[in-house]
């Protein structure tokens, strides 16, 4: 690389990252180093990274049928299709509540402070009780992760709609717009940065709720997993692929929501021009 | 284009030439700070007349955007009355007869120039082909047919104001209102505007109710200038501006157009 090039790359936010992940792998090493010079079994607290990466592709059944990342990819799929409609459902009731509290006022009195109450419950408390009423492991999982993300959405639309300038909504009412049209053509429009930023703090929310709900009970999932192999029923690899590949989901539903915001949104995608094809824009 | 305008009807069936009645209009607001209440308008007449380019000037704080509010129906008077073409403001407003421009564009970043331009005719039900016929007429009268494919962060203060006037005009409304639409922009811009805004007015002879703080300004576009004074708000005079039309920006170095500017510096009480 010549000198350019690397300047381009300090400039860039890039190497804030790569300096991270350096920082956390030299950081992981020395532990794990530590931890093998002076416990009996060092891959209980903190294996080497190699160790890991090493069981991700070892060909050795953890259970009659199955190897680790066999196991762990499967449940992988249950856990992350229950968030996944948890947070789909949880996203589109959010949604709704704020419209009706931006609609009557007197709705957003009565619920707010209820939604504030659900908000400060622990996951690890709610999650049983909602076990106990739905009776079912599988939709407690779809629950929780729709309570989850019901909160987030709900007060940042709601923040969004509210946060619209008062001269954009005097000129709608100069031009006598009928209240569905205020929301379609201008509130909603308008909060869009505002959903998107409450979708991106529940999607990992989801993700990680659906695996602790997992671990309440049998049934598969990556929170069951989990438990399984810390309690030594089968090898605790499962474990550290199971933490790393959350971190990793949790990251990518992150990243899936940055980009649906800017597909919907084309107008932020940049600073520069656009090419010059005015003409033939199809809607006025 | 499609300027030509209807003959107007008011309620007695007599034409007066009178466009906006202001009559004893009185507009107070509760003081924040204590018990009190700020009077931003008091006794307040004012006839403006058909197709007549007038100027509300003043110092901040003397209530120009309160009286453009009020003849809009965006605030309500606290006494007396405001009558547009016979009828009352809210009835104007629902029939959409008010094209207001804002001192900042408030444009739709989510939309182009185009659409933003369209936005109106979307809200009035007008079928697409009109709707594209009509925005491609706006953006010509403002000079900007080139740059409706571009996003308002893709344009200068100076492109997005005249995007807001094309956006005002949209909807064929009789009675333009402008509340400081230059007052942002550099000089040179705005003395480009104002050319442009006259040329417009030539062409759409709509009536228009013009707020500036700047006197030059209101001297060179104006029929008329209204100079509001503060505390309360009031009209200390009304100067009739007879330089010849079209205008070029060169008038303004006649000594026509300076006595007019002193006459109107003259008139402020109280500042
Ligand atoms: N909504 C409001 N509430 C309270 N006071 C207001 C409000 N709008 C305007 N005022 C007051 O009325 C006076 C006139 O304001 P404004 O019409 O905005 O003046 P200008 O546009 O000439 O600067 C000011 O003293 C201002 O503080
Ligand atoms: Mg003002």
């Amino acid at each position: 690389m010549n000198a350019i090039r690397w300047k381009k790359f300090f400039a860039s936010p890039k190497w804030v990252t790569v300096v991270w992940v350096l920082g956390l792998i030299l950081v992981w090493e020395i532990g794990a180093t530590v931890v093998a010079g002076v416990k009996r079994t060092p891959e209980n607290v903190l294996p080497h990274l190699y160790q890991i990466i090493g069981s991700v592709f070892s060909s050795q059944k953890a259970n009659s049928t199955q190897t680790a990342i066999q196991i762990v990819l499967s449940n992988a799929w249950i856990t992350l299709m229950r968030a996944g409609i948890g947070f789909a459902l949880g996203a589109m009731a959010g949604f709704m509540l704020a419209l009706l509290m931006s609609l009557f006022s007197a709705v957003e009195k009565m619920i707010f402070p209820y939604l504030m109450m659900i908000q400060m419950i622990p996951i690890l408390g709610m999650a049983p009780i909602v076990l106990a009423i739905t009776r079912d492991i599988d939709k407690s999982r779809i629950v929780i992760a729709a309570i989850l993300t019901f909160y987030p959405v709900a007060t940042n639309t709601l923040s969004g709609f509210k946060a619209v300038e008062r001269e954009k909504r005097e000129l709608m009412f100069s031009l006598a717009a009928s209240r569905y049209d205020v929301y379609r053509k201008l509130l909603i429009p308008s909060s869009l940065p505002y959903l998107f930023t409450g979708l991106k703090i529940a999607a990992p929310m989801a993700i990680t709720a659906s695996i602790l709900v997992d671990t309440l009970q049998g049934g598969g999932g990556l929170g069951c997993m989990m438990s399984q192999s810390l309690k030594h029923a089968m090898t605790i690899y499962v474990f550290w692929q199971i933490v790393f590949l959350s971190a990793i989901i949790g990251i990518l539903s992150y990243q899936l929501m940055a980009w649906l915001e800017k597909l919907v949104s084309p107008y932020r995608r940049s600073g520069g021009d656009f090419p010059a094809t005015d003409a033939k824009e199809p809607t006025p | 284009m499609q300027f030509a305008r209807k003959l107007p009807k008011t309620d007695t069936g007599v034409d007066d030439g009178i466009e906006i009645r202001i009559e004893n209009l009185s507009v107070r607001f509760p003081d924040k700070n204590s018990r009190a209440t700020v009077d931003a308008l008091t006794g307040i007449n004012l006839d403006i007349r058909r197709g007549e380019f007038i100027s509300l000037v003043g110092p901040s704080g003397c209530g120009k955007t309160t009286l453009l509010r009020t003849i809009a129906d965006l605030q309500a008077p606290s006494e007396g009355t405001v009558t547009v073409r016979g009828r009352t403001p809210r009835e104007m407003r629902l029939q959409k007869k008010f094209g207001i421009v804002f001192q900042s564009p408030v444009l739709y970043d989510w939309r182009t120039a185009r659409r933003n331009v369209c936005m109106p005719m979307e809200l009035m039900g007008l079928p697409r082909k009109q709707r594209t016929r009509t925005v491609s007429e706006m953006l010509d009268l403002v000079n900007l047919l080139g740059s409706g494919h571009k996003y308002p962060h893709q344009m200068s203060g100076g492109m997005q104001q005249r995007v807001g006037i094309a956006r005002a005009l949209a909807t064929q409304p009789e009675i333009l209102l402008m509340d400081e639409p230059f007052s942002a922009l550099d000089e040179f811009t705005k003395e480009k505007l104002n050319e442009e805004l006259l040329s417009i007015w030539s062409i759409a002879k709509k009536t228009v109710v013009f707020v500036t703080h700047n006197i030059a300004e209101s001297v060179f576009l104006s029929d008329r200038v209204v100079v509001l004074s503060p505390h309360p708000g009031r009209v200390s005079a009304v100067v009739e501006i007879d330089l010849p039309r079209p205008r070029h920006l060169a008038v303004r170095d006649t000594p026509a157009f300076g006595a007019l500017v002193s006459r109107v510096r003259n008139s402020f009480e109280g500042v």
